[in-house]
């Protein structure tokens, strides 16, 4: 009797490390299976143009072209102003790759050296579920 | 040992052999006589199907790589046989409906392309309308033009829409095709046009249209000057979303009274496009640009007045001037020895096109761009240098590497088992010259090949031999390679 109620018990408590081990992954299984968006960025003097303005959610990569003379960044942000991703400066005809995962809502994207935002270097990504 | 013989021995299986060694014996048999009937096929005579006196596959060729991207030895002869005539009127027209794309659609990495998005799949965009369109002249005329009117380094979508401009134009009229290109929004912004006022006229656009697209002599400095004034007005509008449309602004248009080239008036910017393509030095120039595209040796002073007048009789229409250069004596000169450089775009998409091979992977993006011509990304405003230019030593490495992709990854590839070591060294060279589409090859460089097959397997004991097939298959592989990047594979 003793025997089988501990083969029980271990019975159990396997299937639930089990169990747990499935749902744990779950999760991960989920964000892996984001896809991953590709969104082209021109940017030049004093112009910031995202060639996809809506992405579904997961990871987003950003391909940054200066077609400009000057040196632009790309940063970008919450709709409330958090920071997160920036590329460093970008040199007049070179480029420059920039990975963040996103989830839903709307964002903004920046360059964010000297002036260049206010002058008209600012678009908007919309994010979708 | 001749296929033949492979055969015959083949039929001689003794009963107790391994089924695998059985199975080898009849793929091998099976393989042999499908060489033995593409062989007879191969020795019909080149000159034999003749639809019109002097045309043969070697005509077709020639015209199918200077008007397009290479011919494969069905459309050669297929068209052979059809006569120089119909030829040209399909080669000119294309097909009836229009242009379309035919095989499978590109994929890289297992993605379809997305032209806006991804560095490089813009290039390999077009690549792949050279590889698949049913109407090769149209994308040959459509990279003559991007060369023509070179716009550089600006925004993919911008690039993209002057490229599809382009290609409805390529073999339309001149002067709409001129009008479409002043008014783009790529070479507005790329030359300046947009944002040149009545107050601060900006004379780059104006230079390089009397200098590079329509005259290249035969202007004053003054003239310049007059036609920036002309052409002022141009304003760009970028809208929220990043994107751009060129207005036209009549309060920002200079409609004083101008002079130029020798005529006064309030000219605008229509009256400066129609002054030029009026001016007596344009259609020979346009007649050289078009000519050295086509043909290497520079056309006599008769030949551009005829062909000048042909151009202008036509209305400034592109289609008949080229047709008449396509079907001119000296574009068919020495036909064993071509001596036109095969441009690196045109290299890259004619070794797909004619092997059967599609785009699977990028590697043509950085190759192209090594090779020293990046399509949307022309040096400078006047274009690419052509010619001996193109044959650096940088360049010349970067066309051998592309044998090898082509080889590994395309159509020529080398399936195991379909080339024994037992094949004789004519056999071997036959096997590899038409898995790459039967190209032009020099008696000099055949001679150095089967030169090459038949010392391959010295290092193996001759009894190894007929065990050896994976040699047999790195030999093929060698060979194709060769041929793909052979001198003769770099003149068309």
């Amino acid at each position: 009797m003793v025997v089988w109620r501990r083969t029980v018990l271990a019975g159990g408590v396997l299937a639930a490390l089990l169990l747990a081990a499935v749902f744990a992954a779950r999760p991960a299984d989920a964000r892996r299976s984001l896809p991953t968006t590709s969104v082209g960025v021109g940017a030049r003097e004093y112009r910031l143009t995202a060639y996809r303005t809506s992405v579904p959610r997961g990871t987003v990569r950003f391909n940054l072209a200066n077609y400009g003379e000057d040196r632009h960044d790309l940063v970008v942000r919450t709709r409330g102003g958090r920071e997160l991703a920036r590329t460093a400066e970008v040199r007049a005809g070179k480029r420059a790759t920039l990975q963040v995962r996103l989830g839903p809502g709307t964002y903004r994207l920046i360059c964010d050296l000297a002036d260049h935002e206010v002058r008209g270097m600012h678009t908007t990504l919309r994010v979708t579920r | 040992m001749s296929a033949v013989g492979v055969a015959e021995t083949a039929q001689s299986v003794v009963a107790d052999e391994p089924v695998a060694e059985v199975a080898r014996r009849r793929r091998t048999r099976r393989a042999a006589r499908r060489r033995h009937g593409r062989q007879k096929a191969h020795r019909r005579p080149r000159q034999g199907s003749v639809g019109s006196p002097g045309w043969n596959e070697a005509h077709v060729r020639r015209l199918f790589w200077r008007a397009g991207f290479g011919a494969t030895p069905v459309e050669a002869r297929r068209w052979a046989k059809r006569g120089k005539a119909a030829t040209l009127d399909f080669v000119v027209n294309g097909p009836p409906g229009g242009a379309k794309l035919r095989g499978p659609e590109p994929r890289v990495d297992g993605r379809t392309l997305d032209p806006l998005n991804e560095w490089g799949d813009n290039v390999l965009w077009w690549l792949d309308r050279m590889v698949r369109t049913t109407y090769p002249l149209q994308e040959k005329l459509t990279l003559f033009w991007h060369d023509h009117f070179a716009t550089s380094e600006q925004e993919t979508p911008l690039m993209l829409a002057q490229n599809r401009m382009l290609r409805r134009r390529a073999l339309g009229s001149f002067r709409d095709l001129l009008g479409d290109v002043t008014r783009d929004p790529a070479m507005q912004l790329f030359l300046s046009l947009a944002g040149s006022t009545k107050d601060a006229p900006n004379e780059n656009f104006a230079r390089e249209l009397m200098e590079l697209f329509t005259l290249g002599t035969g202007y004053s400095e003054r003239d310049v000057r007059e036609a920036a004034r002309a052409l002022t007005g141009f304003t760009a509008d970028w809208h929220d979303n990043g994107t751009v449309t060129i207005q036209y602004e009549a309060d920002e248009h200079d409609d004083g009274v101008k002079t130029l080239l020798g005529r006064r008036g309030r000219f605008a910017i229509n009256d400066v496009l129609d002054l030029v393509t009026a001016h007596p030095n344009h259609a020979p120039f346009l007649v050289n640009k078009l000519w050295s595209f086509f043909v290497a040796t520079p056309p006599s002073r008769a030949t551009v007045r005829a062909l000048a007048a042909t151009y202008r009789a036509g209305g400034l229409r592109v289609k008949p001037l080229v047709r008449a250069i396509l079907e001119h004596p000296q574009l068919y000169r020495n036909l064993d020895e071509p001596d036109l450089v095969k441009c690196p775009v045109v290299y890259v998409a004619g070794a797909l096109r004619t092997t059967g091979s599609h785009i699977s992977q990028n590697y043509p993006t950085w190759l192209l761009e090594t090779m020293g011509q990046y399509p949307f990304y022309p040096p400078s405003v006047a274009g690419w240098d052509w010619g001996p230019a193109w044959m650096s030593s940088n360049s010349m490495r970067q066309r051998f590497t592309l044998g090898n992709y082509v080889v590994n990854y395309g159509r020529p590839r080398v399936r195991r088992g379909s080339a024994p070591a037992t094949l004789t060294a004519q056999e071997a060279y036959d096997l590899a010259w038409r898995a790459v589409a039967e190209p032009q090859v020099s008696s000099a460089t055949r001679a150095a090949l089967v030169h090459l097959a038949a010392h391959f397997f010295d290092d193996l004991d001759p009894d190894w031999r007929d065990k050896a097939d994976w040699r047999g298959e790195a030999l093929q592989a060698t060979l194709r390679h060769l041929l793909l990047v052979c001198p003769d594979s770099q003149l068309h």
